[in-house]
């Protein structure tokens, strides 16, 4: 592992001025837990190494009416054991909860995962389930970017030269929505996902579904929405038979790889069989949600 | 820095360091390497197999994959930071007296993990200690021991002899 230069700046001005002089030759190191085996096995070599971790407030997790917003150095674990995140933002907690081990999610942080911008990336599918916005930073202000435009294909996202990846900012929630996140993996969290399905449900008082979002992971080249499954369900109250016709749909949607974990076929079968679950579960938490009130 | 080595001051086991090393070296270098702090063992070097995990600031890390600047300021407690003045720690104790050691390469990771889980929630079931010990392999006793000792320490055994966790 070897690099040239090695900063670590104070604020995000700072950074961001580094990130305009290096260019893509720089790298920001928020936790490292990606970052540091790609440098050691030398996939990245890049001029200089720019660490977030001295800017204050970078890893904060708030939140307030309005929402919640994640710095980008938020760390999974603190993400994942926040009790004021338990109300309105559980599958946030549940994604970033379901990263690799303990040891790794101490370190890995939300911005990291998100702009690793791995496929089976879990934390994403998060801020996926819960419409979350980028907030990206550079010399010339910041711009927001919605979380299903953020990834442009495996380990791309719209992140320009000179850009750094500021927090995520998460609307609240609706009155009677509730998301869930299920991830599929052989030896549980600790291996990447062979299917990620989020779920979210916005139910009306009646019991019908007012807004459908499911979001696929590990089956295309970047997190990807089942739009045509969430366009059949608006309207309808869940049944055994929509919800096996929206895990149908779903399938349809993905274009999975085949690889040493799974097949291709295989992992359209479990998309098929894990959304059904994940909008059984979704439909159970948002009519309690509606039961709450 | 332009190549140059860096101030870094960690605390390790209780003990003060400043040391002037370059920013491209891991914690897990710096330990072995610099301090002579063997216990800490390199496995897999790609953060999988857990067997550099040491405690930072309390929680349990890898420390193959983190870079000397983010530990810079920081606290460290290796293996070798355990042991009491009249007693291994509780978790030394029960690892050897329930034979949860068999070729010893993950013992030192497996029982700080163990220490940051029991920290964290003196009561953890036993799904808890397997969830916690899930970014720890062992190859040879197939957990099943480790869990024993783990479980042996949480129910208060090594209270008497070794103290607390």
């Amino acid at each position: 592992m070897r690099f040239e230069h090695y900063f670590e700046p104070t604020t995000v001005g700072e950074c961001c001025q580094i990130l305009k002089e290096y260019g893509f030759d720089a790298k920001i190191i928020a936790g490292g837990t990606d970052l540091v085996p790609r440098l050691r096995n030398k996939t990245l070599k890049p001029k200089a190494v720019v660490a977030i971790w001295s800017i204050p407030m970078i890893d904060a997790i708030a939140v307030n009416e309005d929402g919640l917003e994640l710095g980008t150095a938020a760390q999974l674990r603190k993400i994942s054991l926040d009790p004021a995140l338990a109300k309105d933002y559980k599958v946030i907690m549940e994604a970033a909860g379901n990263v690799s081990s303990m040891q790794v999610r101490n370190i890995a942080t939300i911005g990291g995962n998100a702009c690793n911008a791995s496929p089976s990336a879990d934390a994403i599918q998060g801020l996926m389930a819960m419409n979350a916005v980028a907030v990206i930073a550079s010399t010339s202000g910041t711009r927001e970017v919605a979380i299903e435009d953020f990834f442009t294909g495996p380990g791309k996202t719209v992140i320009k030269e000179g850009e750094m990846l500021l927090s995520f900012k998460i609307p609240a929630p609706k009155p009677g929505t509730a998301s869930y996140y299920k991830k599929y993996a052989i030896r549980g969290d600790t291996e990447t996902s062979l299917v990620g399905v989020a779920c979210t449900l916005t139910l009306k008082s009646d019991g019908s579904i007012e807004e459908a979002r499911i979001s696929l992971g590990a089956v295309a080249p970047k997190p990807i929405r089942a739009i045509a499954a969430e366009k059949m369900l608006v309207g309808k109250k869940l049944t055994i038979e929509l919800i096996k016709q929206a895990g149908e749909m779903a399938a349809e949607n993905c274009t999975p790889i085949s690889d040493q974990r799974a097949t291709a076929e295989y992992r359209k079968e479990m998309v098929r069989v894990w959304t059904r679950h994940a909008l059984e579960e979704a439909e159970k938490l948002a009519k309690s949600k509606l039961n709450e009130k | 820095m332009n190549g140059e080595k860096m101030k870094i001051k960690i605390t390790v086991n209780g003990r003060k360091h400043t040391l002037y090393v370059s920013p491209d070296r891991t914690l897990l270098e710096i330990l072995r390497e610099e301090l002579n702090l063997i216990g800490t063992k390199r496995g897999c070097d790609d953060s999988n197999c857990g067997v550099c995990t040491v405690l930072m600031d309390g929680m349990a890390v890898k420390s193959c994959t983190i870079l000397i600047p983010k530990a810079n300021g920081h606290a460290i407690t290796t293996i070798e930071g355990l042991e009491r003045e009249n007693s291994l720690h509780p978790l030394q104790q029960a690892f050897i007296d329930h034979f949860a050691v068999q070729c010893g390469f993950c013992t030192p990771a497996m029982i700080l993990t163990a220490k940051a889980i029991l920290d964290e929630n003196p009561n953890a079931t036993e799904e808890d200690i397997r969830e916690g010990l899930h970014g720890n392999l062992c190859r040879c006793t197939g957990y099943k021991k480790i869990v024993e000792a783990i479980s042996a320490v949480r129910n208060g055994e090594y209270k008497d002899s070794c103290g607390e966790v």
